[in-house]
């Protein structure tokens, strides 16, 4: 994965959690931490659920276990990417 | 008390019944995996490996009324595992488990808290949420161990333990809006006379043709009696798959009813607004749901609109909207306690807002404001329902009071909880013990309609107002997502005043206070004495998602929520406290 693949995946998962929650997120980073996105836990498996369609991927609850920001949610999607 | 009259008297016979059948192809539960893939355990193997699973934690020193705490995510073995307990005479209580962006003591808490109230001996779990759970066994004096499901697949063949009516078949523990979960008695005799009740008298099964469909955790009351313990009862098959994967992609609880020509299924009200948000047209018109006869909607308040957009949205699908039945229950009850005529679809009760506000729910006429209420239906046979006063006496129809109720599906109490039993389960009309819900409601020609709770009422100025009315209407603005909302009163200054607190980021919090103020005044002709925007996962909620108002006021009144908004901004510095899926 280059740094582009990753930028990009962010802009994705911004685009998809706007269309869920039905708010700007045009500044999320990736140290932001998900309680601070506004979006309670079953608005993030919504946001997972489109990912996973977008990029055709299925990410295990497994992998979900620790995922405290926005950083630890795109590397759960990279490695099932990479998978 | 006698035992019903169409079903087994106890789960364990039920199961044993249904395994003395015969196999017919499709007879049994289907369980859907998180990757598409199916699995079909017919009723004699399902009884079967239940009563290995009873003998192996016999073997592990488990006797019959011992409490065994089960957290199991996968339904198939969650639903091996609690049949297992069932039929080797040991209590199983069911927790949920640890939910994914969530804060794990909180967790430990919660789960050390039900081991020491149900006196559990043993968790069982799997390997990958044993992590989760070792922590804990320090924790609850009677927990002697932990054991995994793949550990249970030794044969031990069967133990001959006799199961009575009136054991204790599990422990539902439940949370309602409070903090603590009690754990509500159910005994065998309960969970036959409610199945009974809602299988046959509710739902009018046909067991020649009748199949579930469910995505509903297996941990609550409506998923587990709904949708595995009634079918039991009354040889219904069902199809079940993980509520993550529903959650993720809400068109698959479609999917299954199509493919599977599932007739039953049940959600609560925020199910149906996600079909409608999120399920495209094109894929709704290569759906059949002709073959859905009962489409139940139970656990929250129910709203006529969003049932009314579903099944708009559905159409294309042949979907049938006399299927909706809506319905009023809870884990106190067993689960159901009343249900509208199947085929009756949904009925509206439209009256005057402002004598609901007075307690009268007078039908509207003329221009003035209104509000529409949801039918729930009567009670089922052997079953009684009333509405009572503060001092307990029966209330004429139109009147809004406490909704009570009794009858065989009734639970005896919470258990070891003496004292919050006696608040709950006491005497009432004609001298006998009542159910106190805690709802309130009313009632016309034996038909229930729902307000909201009796401990969150609001009154302002002499108006009554239930919170989640206009925690709805706040909802409905953009940005604002149901949950996220809690409104509360507190006294100021000797006068009832009315707190909203909603969850949103630093960045738009002023707009967002007056958009909220705005709407509660334009719907309810009442400002609000204060708007609180607080970081997300601030608000307490249940594991099942519904505000915890009560304990949002606590932490208004001890300055927990004024601390959390100071520190808004400053990542990862609030307490996750949420819950959801």
């Amino acid at each position: 994965m280059t740094t582009m693949q990753r930028t990009e995946l962010l802009q994705v998962f911004a685009r998809t959690a706007t269309e869920v929650a039905e708010k700007e997120f045009a500044n999320v980073l990736e140290t932001t931490s998900i309680s601070e996105l506004g979006i309670d836990s079953l608005g993030m498996l919504e946001i997972i659920g489109s990912l996973e369609r977008e990029l055709k991927i299925h990410i295990p609850d497994e992998s979900l276990a620790g995922v405290l920001t926005v950083k630890d949610l795109l590397n759960a999607v990279e490695s099932r990417q990479s998978a | 008390m006698m035992d019903p009259k169409y079903v087994a008297p106890t789960l364990a016979e039920a199961v044993r019944q249904l395994a003395r059948l015969g196999d017919a192809a499709d007879r049994g539960f289907v369980f859907v995996r998180p990757d598409g893939t199916e699995r079909f355990v017919p009723w004699s193997e399902l009884c079967e490996r239940a009563e290995h699973r009873a003998a192996d934690l016999h073997a592990r020193g488990l006797k019959k009324g011992d409490r065994l705490a089960i957290v199991v995510p996968e339904p198939d073995e969650f639903v091996l595992s609690f049949l297992g307990a069932v039929m080797g005479g040991i209590v199983p209580v069911p927790i949920y488990p640890q939910l994914s962006f969530k804060n794990v003591e909180s967790y430990h808490d919660t789960v050390t808290h039900i081991a020491n109230a149900s006196g559990a001996s043993m968790i069982l779990t799997t390997a990958t949420t044993k992590p989760y759970l070792e922590p804990v066994l320090p924790r609850a004096a009677s927990l002697l161990g932990l054991v995994t499901v793949d550990e249970l697949a030794g044969d031990h063949g069967t133990v001959d333990v006799t199961v009575d009516p009136e054991d204790l078949a599990f422990l539902q523990f439940t949370s309602g809006s409070t903090s603590r979960p009690k754990g509500v008695v159910v005994t065998h005799r309960n969970l036959a006379w409610n199945s009974e009740s809602f299988m046959i008298h509710g739902l009018k099964k046909d067991s020649s043709f009748d199949k579930g469909v469910s995505w509903l955790p297996l941990f609550h009351d409506m998923g587990l009696i709904g949708f595995v313990i009634g079918p039991l009862f009354t040889n219904i098959p069902v199809v079940f798959m993980p509520t993550a994967s529903f959650v993720r992609n809400p068109r698959i609880w479609l999917d299954k009813i199509h493919q599977h020509r599932g007739t039953i299924t049940y959600a609560p009200n925020f199910a149906y607004a996600l079909v409608s948000k999120r399920v495209k047209e094109k894929d709704v018109a290569s759906l059949d749901l002709s073959c859905l006869r009962r489409t139940g909607c139970g656990a929250e308040p129910i709203q006529a609109k969003t049932l009314r957009e579903f099944a708009e949205k559905l159409a294309p699908a042949k979907f049938d909207p006399r299927s909706f039945l809506p319905s009023y229950g809870m884990a106190e009850a067993t689960l159901a306690i009343t249900f509208v005529p199947a085929d009756s679809g949904v009925r509206s009760d439209t009256v005057e807002k402002a004598g609901l506000e007075q307690g009268a729910a007078r039908p509207a006429e003329g221009e003035a404001p209104t509000q529409d209420l949801v039918n729930c239906g009567h009670a089922f046979p052997e079953h009684e329902i009333a509405i009572v006063d503060e001092q307990g006496n029966r209330l004429a129809d139109r009147q809004v009071g406490q909704i009570i109720t009794r009858g065989p599906s009734v639970s005896q109490g919470y258990y070891l909880e003496r004292e919050l039993s006696a608040e709950a389960f006491k005497a009432g009309p004609g001298g006998h013990t009542w159910l106190y819900t805690g709802d309130l409601g009313y009632l016309v020609a034996g038909e229930v309609f729902i307000c909201g709770r009796l401990k969150d009422m609001i009154i302002v100025r002499g108006r009554n107002f239930y919170p989640s009315d206009l925690e709805w209407a706040v909802s409905e603005l953009p940005g604002v997502r149901r949950g996220n909302v809690v409104a509360f009163s507190s006294d100021v200054d000797g006068d009832e005043q009315l707190i909203i607190a909603a969850e949103g980021m630093s960045a738009e919090a002023e707009a967002l206070r007056a958009a909220i103020a705005q709407r509660i005044v334009a719907d309810f002709a009442l400002t609000p004495h204060e708007v609180l925007v607080v970081p997300q996962g601030t608000l307490p909620r249940t594991s099942s998602g519904k505000p915890q108002r009560r304990k949002t006021r606590q932490m208004y009144l001890d300055g927990t929520l004024a601390r959390a908004r100071s520190v808004q901004g400053t990542a990862g510095q609030a307490e996750d406290a949420g819950a959801g899926a």
